[in-house]
């Protein structure tokens, strides 16, 4: 092979082992990118709206508590405002099923919560129930903690999911990091490499070359250049060779 | 000394390799799995690697003998490394020290692994997996050399250097008709297990993968369970019989098969290495049934593959040892650093040297009764030089000294003295499997990580047979 071609493909193959190492990375950069987005997008919506669920039925229970005290205006308001953040959530997380099994527990939640609905939305204030503790917490507490202890099984359920596509997250980034390292160290192999075969093959035998046109002139001494390769180096060597041959001719002549 | 044709040859040793790595990526794009980009960087990888000292290097008239031991040595060093890179580009349980010792284990053909659990694996890695056992098990220089053009003595001394001197003896044809009589035999069983697995139930890949591990005495199974996870009789035997075969001197089968006067039947090795294993497993089959472990042939039938494998190096299981009674470990121990013929692929001690050193114990004790008798070493009535017999001991000794170092630097870290022995034993014979921590179904993921270190080093001491890679350390034999 000549020499042209013989550098051309040291760099040809150092520029392809980066390029692949690049598509390798980016590839699986994406990926990270795509996992990240999944966190985002699947479970860290569910988990903020189970988050959100949770803080309307606790203003709900304040609302109910205000309606015991006989605080209609500002309890109703309460419960209202709670009420339709609830259901704003719900329809989120309802929008939001990525988890086989997911959408039972939105079911669950739905029915429970309509099944503590039903006990706050009856008349409270001027009834037998307004300053009735035990009622608070025969009735409806049991219902609250049985609404919040579903949202927060939701929420579990994401936040699981969340670690698993988050370990996912870390096994990607080191597969991403991983081709960028073999190829460093390849690279690094691969160009001393390169650098010994261009000295051994290219500067060497020139340097050779030159001692030998050198020695000539200063002590007449044969020119002897033996080159291994079939390329330009071996073609300039027997160039400069017939050179001197030529040269003594004319001399003796 | 010339580097550029030492990594000339190196390359055309990562040629070989890619092409397996290929072969691999194949099958992970035919299965589309997760073993893709890791086999295809590998493969590009090492084709660049392979090919461009070719481009550079114009073939060599001849090699000198160091450049021979240094190619030879090198190769084995460098293989390792870039049978690594799939597995630590693809992650999972592999860090670079668990994929460095799962590489190393598989190119000398331990098949000790460090992986808990095997059949998450990608198919394409796990061909990889296998095919590395492939190309270590008859030596990865060994194909290389049959593509290879023979000029000047090339063969010769990279042949003399891969081979040790005792696989040497019982081939009677010149370099180039060993070769082919070492290819012959190791395509010949490979195929023959293959089809035997394949009608006993086993799928397509399974029984490649399992043949690639028994003819080169490896012992990677795609299996968490390893030869258990089947639970057939029939494969167990299939499996015994060529882990058996493969532990015998190639050359002597090629002879056998071909009727050459010069056989298995005729060679003491053989004989002993027969008759060893044969009282071996009968006094495993005897301590385990009558000590109520298994009927007689579920006892006949564990102790006769445990003890195969193990003493072929081969290190597949069937059931775990490590439970058994003491003496049938002492005596799958004794196996594990015995191990079978040279010549074979079977890493270890090895039979050959057992035998001469029992012969040289009987000529000492003949030599105590009459000290003036000349006595001479033979095997297979042809005298052993007495440097080959003092090479055999002393290298009997050296091997034994490094298993008790290792062991002893292994209990420094934490493991305990059966786990320590007999995994150093293990790694130092290439058979694979200890006792306790690193039993038969288990693997050697617990081993601390300075202990897989030394523990790889084990394992290409054994496959070198200790002195090529001791002399490597001495820079100045070097020049």
């Amino acid at each position: 092979m000549r020499l042209k071609y013989k550098i051309i493909s040291g760099f040809i193959i150092l520029a392809i082992m980066l390029i692949i190492a690049g598509v390798i990375s980016v590839f699986e950069l994406s990926h990270v990118g795509k996992s990240v987005q999944k966190l985002l997008d699947e479970n860290y919506k569910s988990i903020d709206a189970a988050n959100n669920m949770i803080e309307a039925l606790e203003r709900e229970d304040s609302g109910i508590l205000l309606l015991i005290l006989g605080n209609w205006g500002e309890g109703r308001k309460t419960i209202h405002d709670a009420d339709s953040v609830f259901l704003e959530n719900l329809t989120i997380a309802q929008n939001n099923v990525t988890i086989p099994g997911e959408n039972e527990y939105i079911d669950r939640i739905r029915i429970s919560y309509f099944d503590y609905k039903n006990i706050w939305i009856r008349p409270i204030v001027g009834t037998s129930k307004e300053g009735d503790i035990k009622w608070y917490y025969d009735n409806h507490h049991q219902s609250f903690s049985n609404v919040k202890l579903m949202i927060k099984e939701l929420m579990i359920l994401n936040q699981n999911a969340m670690y698993k596509t988050g370990s996912e997250l870390q096994s990607r980034a080191e597969k991403a990091i991983m081709p960028g390292i073999v190829a460093i160290v390849a690279g690094i192999i691969f160009s001393l490499i390169f650098s010994y075969f261009i000295h051994y093959y290219v500067i060497s035998p020139i340097s050779k070359m030159i001692k030998s046109v050198n020695d000539y002139n200063d002590y007449n001494k044969p020119f002897n250049v033996e080159i291994e390769t079939k390329d330009e180096i071996n073609d300039l060597a027997n160039s400069i060779k017939k050179l001197f041959i030529k040269k003594s001719t004319d001399l003796k002549s | 000394m010339r580097p550029h044709i030492i990594i000339r040859y190196i390359g055309l040793i990562f040629l070989f390799n890619s092409f397996f790595l290929f072969v691999s990526l194949l099958i992970s794009l035919y299965n589309n799995d997760s073993g893709i980009f890791p086999l295809l960087y590998s493969s590009i990888i090492a084709f660049i690697f392979g090919i461009f000292p070719l481009i550079y290097v114009p073939t060599p008239k001849d090699i000198t003998t160091k450049e021979g031991f240094l190619i030879v040595v090198l190769s084995w060093l460098f293989t390792c490394l870039l049978g690594m890179v799939p597995y630590v580009i693809w992650g999972g349980e592999f860090t670079f020290t668990n994929a460095w010792f799962e590489s190393v284990s598989g190119f000398t053909t331990t098949g000790s692994t460090i992986l808990v659990d095997i059949e998450v694996l990608p198919r394409g890695l796990l061909f990889w997996r296998s095919a590395t056992h492939w190309i270590g098990g008859i030596g990865i220089i060994i194909f290389a050399l049959v593509v290879l053009p023979n000029i000047g003595h090339i063969r010769a001394i990279l042949i003399k250097n891969e081979f040790s001197s005792l696989a040497q003896h019982n081939f009677i044809q010149n370099t180039k008709q060993v070769l082919r009589v070492l290819v012959i035999v190791y395509l010949g069983l490979t195929l023959l297990e293959t089809i035997a697995l394949r009608l006993a139930g086993m799928s397509l890949f399974d029984a490649v993968c399992h043949s690639f591990g028994t003819i080169a005495t490896g012992g990677f199974s795609t299996k968490n369970l390893s030869i258990a996870h089947y639970n057939s009789p029939t494969i167990d035997i299939i499996v015994i019989i060529f882990m058996f075969l493969s532990g015998i001197h190639f050359g002597l089968l090629f002879y056998t098969v071909i009727g050459n006067k010069y056989n298995v039947f005729r060679s003491g090795v053989v004989k002993f290495y027969f008759f060893s294993t044969l009282i071996g497993v009968l006094l495993v089959t005897l301590n385990l049934y009558f000590n109520n472990y298994f009927s007689f042939f579920g006892s006949l039938r564990y102790a006769a593959f445990q003890l195969v494998s193990l003493s072929t190096t081969t290190g597949f299981a069937n059931a775990d040892s490590s439970i058994w009674p003491s003496f049938s470990i002492m005596l799958l121990l004794f196996f594990t650093l015995q191990c079978a013929c040279a010549g074979s692929t079977a890493g270890g001690i090895k039979v050959d040297r057992i035998f001469i050193l029992l012969k040289a114990l009987k000529i000492q004790v003949k030599k105590f009764h009459h000290p003036n008798a000349v006595m001479v070493l033979k095997v297979d009535n042809k005298s052993v030089n007495p440097e080959a017999v003092n090479n055999a001991i002393l290298y009997i000794v050296l091997y034994i000294l490094i298993v008790f170092i290792s062991a002893l630097l292994l209990t420094a870290l934490g493991v305990d003295t059966l786990s320590a022995f007999s995994g150093s034993a293990a790694t130092m014979g290439n058979v694979g499997p200890g006792f306790n921590m690193v039993y038969s179904l288990g693997s050697y993921s617990a081993i601390p990580m300075a202990g897989k270190w030394i523990l790889s080093a084990n394992m290409l001491l054994g496959r070198l047979e200790i002195y090529a890679l001791v002399s490597l350390l001495y820079y100045r034999s070097w020049r």
